[in-house]
């Protein structure tokens, strides 16, 4: 397998990213509401300041939300190929098809990467970011969260069939990905319930690798819950299990469209 | 399976045999044998849903066939899959690229995916874009082009990476004539200029005249094959056409020297192969007994519709269809 068909479906990924402006803009802005408005809300509501302040226990949190949000839109953009007919091009070409998913999964981690570095470099103009960052843990905590997010977004493009029910792709994975991971509030803290469903959210252990980073100067009541090696063991479980799932999906999936494309087609000879 | 054949890819740049696509009860393409030499110009013709989509998706291996076998370009397309696409240029029916992006983003998208280097996907994209005429669409964005120009770069996507095979699926559906006749031209100057092998399918008959060989598909079979000169010569030398309200009397005696005709509500068309003198006295005769008469040569079409009317009457269920000459 030679590299350049993978580097061009990253770069059309890229290219798209920055072509849609209001995608992006929509990207920085989603995550600095959390952070200004609700972070703001609720330190005042509970009166915190400094170290103990809820906004900074937000950081980690909303720089992962710009990578789930990113890095999932970007792999459900499959579902666009489809249906615009670009995902044509991909299947003629010269290469086997589950390439296709490992490529659209690399181009949309690195669209999310993107937009999380975007968003880091606002944070740290805001003035929300530390000086005692740990920048080795935030690399890999980036990359393992955009890949664990993008390999989200294709299982889910696997079994989305056209994007009009993108409202339903948003209410039932992403928010609940979200919302059940300890983005908003500690995992330790949870009751049990929503606890034992946020340690089956592998998107949690992408927040506590962030949480390692150490963004911002946040105290130890909101200290990271699981350790590294843990965060990282079960992200890569789970983008490899996600990546093969969509694969094998997929290449089934390849052979079922084009059936319905031909008895669905509109003269379609 | 087929054992792969680098060295019959010389004669022949499509092989098939047998091949069938079952969709549950419908059958699509039904035990096709097809022989297409290297180089050649070939038309698969056939009215819609007559199995030519499906065929053209089975050899370029995105359908699986149901059975049987096929080499494209020496390449067996169960067995080989990367090999045949790697050897292959498809245009399908509806465009293959990104209309928010622009002609030279989706030719370099295409060229990357083949595995061309930059250089390489540059200079032929300059070469395609000349020949096309579409130089100064380059940066614009494929959603902006007009329909005729979005197949032309949909054609060049397909052959930016020299396909030895190219496979052409209504390259020219929904366009208008002018844009019609300036795809041709493209495909015309494609194949002057690399001798490629081309196989196209196509409802628009009049399409398929200059193709060096030509077949008839009909419910996924190929009922007839020839050059599109020797298929019209074969059907006789002049079509005459009768139009009125009570044909029945006048049709069967015309059968008897005529053979059989094709019948649409109020008309009657006949082939005719004889003297002058003979065609005159025909018309004299028929002259006074219809509303409507027309002598003129037969066409593809004709071919076709003869095909269709005479061909289903003569075959026998489960009997195997044509294997085309070569």
């Amino acid at each position: 397998m030679n590299y350049r068909p993978v580097l061009a479906v990253v770069q059309r990924e890229v290219l798209k990213l920055f072509r849609q402006r209001s995608r992006l803009l929509s990207a920085m802005i989603r995550p600095l509401i959390w952070l200004l408005v609700i972070g703001a809300g609720f330190d005042a509501m509970l009166g915190r300041t400094g170290a103990d302040s809820y906004k900074y226990f937000l950081v980690p949190g909303v720089i992962g939300m710009a990578m789930l949000f990113g890095a999932m839109l970007a792999a459900l953009s499959t579902v666009y190929d489809k249906e615009s007919g670009v995902m044509r091009m991909l299947v003629i070409a010269p290469f086997e098809h589950y390439w296709i998913v490992i490529a659209k999964v690399l181009g949309a981690a690195i669209a999310g990467i993107i937009q999380a570095v975007l968003l880091l470099v606002l944070l740290a103009l805001f003035g929300y970011l530390g000086s005692d960052i740990h920048w080795g843990v935030l690399l890999l905590a980036l990359l393992m969260t955009a890949l664990a997010c993008a390999s989200l977004g294709i299982l889910t493009a696997a079994w989305t069939p056209t994007l009009d029910n993108y409202a339903v792709i948003m209410n039932l994975v992403i928010f609940p990905v979200f919302f059940l991971s300890g983005s908003l509030y500690p995992v330790a803290q949870l009751p049990d319930v929503l606890r034992t469903i946020a340690m089956l959210n592998p998107y949690t252990y992408a927040v506590d690798l962030l949480k390692h980073a150490n963004l911002s100067m946040t105290g130890p009541g909101f200290a990271p819950d699981f350790s590294i090696a843990t965060d990282v063991a079960v992200l890569a479980a789970f983008i490899v299990l996600a990546t093969v799932v969509a694969c094998l999906r997929f290449s089934q999936e390849s052979r079922y469209s084009a059936l319905i494309h031909v008895l669905a087609k509109k003269g379609g000879g | 399976m087929m054992r792969d054949a680098p060295d019959l890819a010389k004669y022949l740049a499509v092989h098939a045999n047998g091949l069938t696509k079952q969709y549950g009860e419908t059958l699509a393409v039904d035990r096709l044998d097809l022989d297409v030499p290297t180089g050649e110009f070939f038309g698969l013709l056939g009215p819609n849903g007559s199995g030519k989509t499906t065929t053209i998706h089975m050899l370029s291996t995105l359908v699986r066939p149901s059975s049987g076998q096929a080499l494209v370009a020496g390449h067996d397309i169960g067995r080989n899959g990367v090999k045949v696409r790697g050897a292959i240029g498809v245009v399908f029916q509806d465009s293959a690229l990104d209309r928010t992006l622009s002609v030279w983003e989706n030719l370099r998208f295409a060229g990357m995916l083949a595995g061309l280097t930059g250089k390489v996907i540059c200079e032929r994209t300059d070469e395609l874009l000349d020949l096309f005429g579409l130089g100064e669409q380059r940066h614009k964005s494929v959603g902006s082009l007009s329909g005729g120009m979005r197949r032309a770069v949909d054609v060049a996507r397909g052959v930016i990476h020299r396909p030895q095979v190219l496979f052409l699926d209504e390259p020219t559906i929904g366009l208008d004539l002018p844009n019609r006749k300036k795809i041709w031209r493209f495909i015309e100057r494609l194949r002057a200029q690399t001798g490629m092998t081309v196989l196209l399918t196509t409802h628009y008959l009049e399409e398929a005249a200059d193709c060096n060989r030509v077949a008839f598909i009909k419910k996924g079979r190929i009922v007839k094959s020839g050059t599109p000169q020797s298929l019209i010569d074969g059907l006789g030398e002049h079509v005459i056409e009768i139009e009125g309200e009570k044909l029945d009397g006048i049709v069967n005696d015309l059968k008897a020297n005529l053979g059989e005709p094709v019948l649409e509500e109020d008309r009657a068309s006949f082939r005719f192969s004889g003297s002058p003198a003979d065609l005159l006295n025909i018309q004299a005769d028929l002259a006074p007994r219809v509303t409507g008469l027309k002598v003129r040569r037969p066409n593809l079409n004709d071919v076709f519709l003869w095909v269709s009317e005479t061909e289903a009457l003569s075959r026998r269920p489960g009997e195997r269809g044509v294997r085309t000459a070569r």
